[in-house]
């Protein structure tokens, strides 16, 4: 085999292997966002839920009919539904930390928390910015398909609640038809924000990723002519 | 001891020449040579046969990658 043609099978090997690391270093970073971002959220799920039932326990412990106390509806709806809301996101954070599946989970779990806070507060305005603050935790992921997922999820869940209980979602028991679009419409104008956000957030981890291979290439090529320097020197050693 | 605050901010570099498909070599923008394929950009580093350039000035590969 010639010299050039054995030079630029190592110069191929070594595009490779470095081209490899790069891919290897991008999609460790990108993993280790994803799971700690799953993490949050379940921990962040657990102290929703917790927050939930406090707030029954405050502003409704008690049912009355007549003179009979029953414990409040809504202290069972936010110890059971909220349980049933966020145990299978929960799970997935735990037992599949990073996977698609468990992102999109957690982000439907997280608006049908805002829902469950939401009605629990009787529709009140205040509990609707839970839903904002959400999607941009949900940002974190810097995956924009989970936003659209959380949109479609909470514009869903006000449309269908909007038209069986308006109260539960909206404080007022007839509002107009297309109240869920005007809520939706500010959830698509924050969503549009987020979503270049984590694009930009995708492309910078793939620079610093290549940007590591541009350097060991270099580091390669220094070491390269480092050997031939290296090899003269041995050679003209060895003609003397 | 004494802090030299005139050193020059880095600034990389703003064009790069690289050999041409045909022969000869082909003059690239920074933003043009980011945005070619990894495994090019890397080969042409292995075979140091990227020249890069700052302000019309030829500098080193290890200077060009400093920022």
């Amino acid at each position: 085999m010639s010299v050039a043609r054995k030079a630029l099978e190592m110069t191929r090997a070594a595009t490779e292997a470095i081209v490899q690391r790069a891919e290897t270093r991008y999609e460790a970073h990108r993993q280790e966002i994803l799971r700690s971002t799953d993490r949050i959220f379940a921990w962040l799920m657990i102290g929703q839920w917790i927050f939930a039932i406090a707030v029954a326990l405050i502003f409704s412990p008690y049912g009355w009919q007549g003179k009979v106390k029953t414990v409040h509806m809504h202290v069972w709806v936010a110890l059971f539904l909220g349980a049933a809301i966020i145990s299978l996101p929960v799970a997935l954070a735990w037992r599949r930390p990073g996977e698609l599946l468990t992102r999109h989970v957690i982000a439907a779990g997280q608006m049908l928390s805002s829902a469950l806070l939401i009605h629990l507060s009787g529709g009140r305005i205040e509990t609707h910015f839970h839903v904002f603050g959400s999607l941009a935790f949900l940002a974190f992921y810097r995956d924009w398909p989970v936003l659209v997922t959380g949109t479609v999820v909470v514009a869903t869940e006000h449309l269908i609640r909007g038209i069986v209980w308006p109260e539960s979602v909206y404080g007022i028991p007839n509002p107009e038809w297309w109240r869920f679009l005007e809520h939706a419409f500010w959830v698509v104008f924050c969503v549009s924000i987020l979503i270049p956000s984590c694009r930009r957030g995708v492309r910078d981890m793939r620079v610093m990723a290549e940007r590591g291979a541009e350097l060991e290439a270099l580091s390669e090529n220094q070491w390269r002519n480092s050997s031939v320097v290296d090899r003269a020197a041995a050679d003209t050693r060895g003609d003397r | 001891m004494t802090v030299d605050t005139n050193v020059e901010i880095r600034k990389g570099y703003d064009r790069v020449e690289v050999p041409a498909a045909g022969g000869g070599k082909r003059s690239l923008t920074r933003k043009q040579f980011e945005t070619l394929p990894l495994r090019e950009r890397v080969s042409y580093l292995i075979e140091g046969n990227a020249q890069f350039f700052l302000d019309g000035r030829p500098i080193s590969a290890s200077e060009a990658m400093r920022t």
